[in-house]
């Protein structure tokens, strides 16, 4: 216990360094996954044919196939064909592109939870589709999928670790840099662990903050 | 105790956090005997029942199966001896019509196989659902559930059936089927205790009704004087309004 | 010799790196479910004592909160410094004791979406209360399991390739040796382990759902 404090003490403020960049990386990866997703759900939802298809494929394969070769793809593949990208873009988009297939299911899931009759009464009073959408479908679509979403958000920032292996100095890279300096690798991940665990945690606390503040009775149940 | 009692329940008390629910119930059930027990909601009835099973467990009292003291270190063979039947059916969601009747048979009274089958068939046909041994509770309506946990109750061959409340969950049209089989039962000699709002079931099948208020016994006796002249004031106050609204 | 020959002649490799993945994942499927029983049943129907319950929502924050990959380093370096254990021996411990974290979980609601009624209707029957667990709760359980253990199933063959970072010679690993050792289209042996994964994670839904049908009682679709 005292050689673990002792390790942090002197490590610790190396370690943290990284923790900007896994949050950055999360932070901008959700984000715009979120609006990947709510494209991909709508063109599954409400789109035709060939955007029904054209989405679904897309949802099955990122969901079908491991993070890691997807960020491999981007990085080691991608660059044979001519397109370059740094190890922290390419990241976000391997990030982005994954998280925006788990967000867009569950975007759908609760868009079709949404009783058929709010949009029927919001066209009757006048509303185009796209308000009934924008101002009926969505407040209520966006409050249910909260707790799943806050779900797939956590994992997301789990799976920022993995943007080590193509060699993007966030916390994970930077506590094996720090392992092969001392060769106590366990020590290091140790810590490394604890720092995830917050974060997670504080994530965690926030998003079930939102779900609260966000209560409308009878449209979620909390 | 005398000696040819059924079920001998004595001087049961239960209190949920200083909240004094039977404050000393005693009462006895001869072979073949109804008795049903009335009373205004939260009078202690249900818990009664519960008591009497264990399902929640008295804090005082004795309560004697057929000579035999219903215990907890004896409570699973004891509640073998005894059917429940609950106001919301509880019949098991994922087991058939067949199945539900045939499982406690095969499981907890080592019946063969054949056997539980043939006695559930048999059941079955008593309440009048032959036709529907494959179907799953969830394909049924109330009062066909409610039968078939009647038929899974009966299957055990119980010494006693208790009924909370069993018509209460259904609706006014459904409820008569449900009655009708209790009414046959009634009369083919089963020993029960029911629990019940169905005054028209009181006065036709019970051999005594027992009027329970604030954890008391207040007054029983058979139905006939209990309905035409009970010297109670409490007692006739309660039939008045069960007469107006059930 | 260009790419597809390649890989014509390096397939092998491929199905023996899939097959790694394959034993990887059924191994800590069970220890997870296995595991992830126990705790669930400890916790719903064990000792109500802080002593036992403290411990077990802990172990399942922590192996929640922390990314899979700090996990694998910390059992890998963690136990190689006290015991000779495999780069695939750690793997195997440290994904089957997180999957029983989020088993658990899965199985914890599924026990906990019964309605209490099935319980006390069998003790009123006279069945004891493991009786009654075994014939009547787990039956219906199970069932109210399946679907969200399928989900548990697919993330986990997408996390097998992460053992990669701890040196097991698994499905990914193998793709990683055929690009260094070839120079060849990395977008293409990329492509190839992809199919492998969706395939992979396909037939095993294919068969979960095949299960779920064929367990499908009325009252039980969701
Ligand atoms: N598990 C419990 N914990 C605390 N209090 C309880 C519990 N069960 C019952 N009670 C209380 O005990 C009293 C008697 O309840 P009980 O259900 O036996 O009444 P009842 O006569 O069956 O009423 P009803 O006609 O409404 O079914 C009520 O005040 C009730 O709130
Ligand atoms: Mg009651």
């Amino acid at each position: 216990m005292r050689e673990f404090i002792e390790f942090g003490i002197e490590w610790l403020p190396e370690l943290l360094m990284g923790v900007p960049v896994t949050l950055s990386l999360w932070v901008i990866a959700i984000t715009l996954g979120f609006f990947l997703g709510l494209v991909l759900c709508w063109a599954r939802v409400y789109g035709n044919l060939f955007f029904y298809w054209i989405s679904t494929a897309y949802v099955e394969l990122f969901r079908g196939t491991p993070m890691l070769v997807q960020m491999f793809f981007i990085y080691l593949g991608l660059p044979h064909l001519g397109i370059v990208f740094d190890a922290f873009t390419a990241a976000v988009i391997a990030i982005t592109l994954n998280s925006a297939a788990y967000q867009a299911e569950y975007f759908r899931g609760s868009v079709l939870s949404v009783p058929k009759g709010q949009l029927v009464a919001a066209r009757s009073c006048g509303m185009t589709q796209w308000q009934a959408i924008r101002y009926i479908m969505l407040p209520q679509a966006l409050r249910r999928v909260i707790p799943q979403w806050s779900n797939e958000a956590i994992i997301e920032l789990k799976f920022t670790s993995i943007a080590y292996t193509i060699g993007v100095v966030e916390i994970t890279s930077i506590a094996s840099d720090i392992g092969s300096r001392t060769l106590d690798f366990f020590m290091v991940f140790l810590w490394a662990g604890v720092i995830y665990l917050v974060l997670t945690s504080t994530v965690a606390s926030l998003l079930g903050l939102l779900e609260r503040r966000t209560y409308v009775p009878g449209v979620t149940n909390v | 105790m005398a000696d040819d009692l059924i079920l001998d329940v004595q001087d049961v008390k239960k209190a949920y956090d200083g909240l004094e629910v039977l404050k000393g119930i005693g009462f006895g059930l001869r072979k073949g005997e109804t008795k049903v027990l009335i009373g205004p909601s939260g009078s202690g009835k249900s818990t009664l029942l519960r008591c009497i099973n264990h399902l929640t467990v008295p804090d005082a009292g004795r309560i004697y199966l057929n000579g035999d003291e219903v215990l907890d270190t004896n409570i699973d063979a004891m509640r073998a001896r005894m059917g429940f039947v609950f106001q919301d059916f509880n019949l098991f969601s994922h087991l058939t019509v067949l199945d539900n009747v045939r499982i406690c048979q095969i499981k907890v009274n080592g019946t063969e196989k054949a056997a539980a089958t043939q006695r559930a068939h048999r059941e079955l046909e008593r309440v009048g659902l032959s036709d529907k041994a494959d179907a799953y509770p969830a394909e049924l309506s109330g009062g066909q559930q409610q039968r078939v946990s009647i038929a899974r109750a009966l299957a055990m061959d119980p010494d006693v059936l208790l009924f909370d409340e069993p018509t209460s969950a259904l609706d006014p049209e459904l409820t008569g089927e449900v009655v009708r089989v209790m009414q046959q039962l009634a009369a083919e000699g089963m020993t029960m205790v029911v629990v019940t709002h169905e005054m028209s079931f009181a006065r036709q099948a019970a051999d005594e009704i027992i009027f329970m208020e604030d954890g008391h016994i207040i007054e029983q006796g058979p139905p006939e004087t209990m309905f035409t002249d009970s010297t109670h004031e409490r007692t006739r106050a309660f039939l008045n309004v069960i007469a107006e609204h059930g | 010799m260009d790419i597809y020959d390649v890989l014509l002649r390096d397939f092998p490799f491929l199905l023996k790196g899939l097959g790694v993945a394959i034993v990887l994942l059924a191994a800590l499927l069970v220890i997870g479910f296995v595991l992830g029983m126990g705790i669930c049943l400890v916790q719903l129907y064990g000792p109500r004592s802080r002593l036992v319950q403290w411990p077990l929502v802990l172990y399942e924050r922590i192996f929640r909160g922390v990314p899979i990959i700090i996990m694998l380093f910390i059992f890998f370096y963690g136990i190689s410094g006290v015991w000779d254990i495999s780069a695939f021996g750690a793997a195997v411990l440290a994904m089957g004791l997180r999957s029983a974290a989020y088993q658990s979980q899965i199985f914890r609601s599924a026990f906990q979406s019964v309605p209490a009624g099935q319980m006390m209707a069998a003790r009123a029957m006279g069945m004891s209360k493991i009786m009654a667990i075994r014939h009547i709760v787990f039956p219906q359980a199970a069932r109210h399991a399946i679907g969200p253990w399928t989900n548990e199933f697919s993330s986990e063959i997408k996390e097998t390739s992460l053992a990669y970072v701890i040196g097991v010679v698994e499905l990914t690993r193998q793709a990683h040796y055929i690009i260094t050792s070839t120079q060849g289209n990395v977008l293409t042996v990329f492509a190839v382990v992809a199919l492998l994964y969706f395939i992979l994670n396909r037939t095993g839904n294919s068969l979960l759902y095949a299960l779920e049908r064929k367990l499908a009682v009325p009252g039980f679709e969701k």
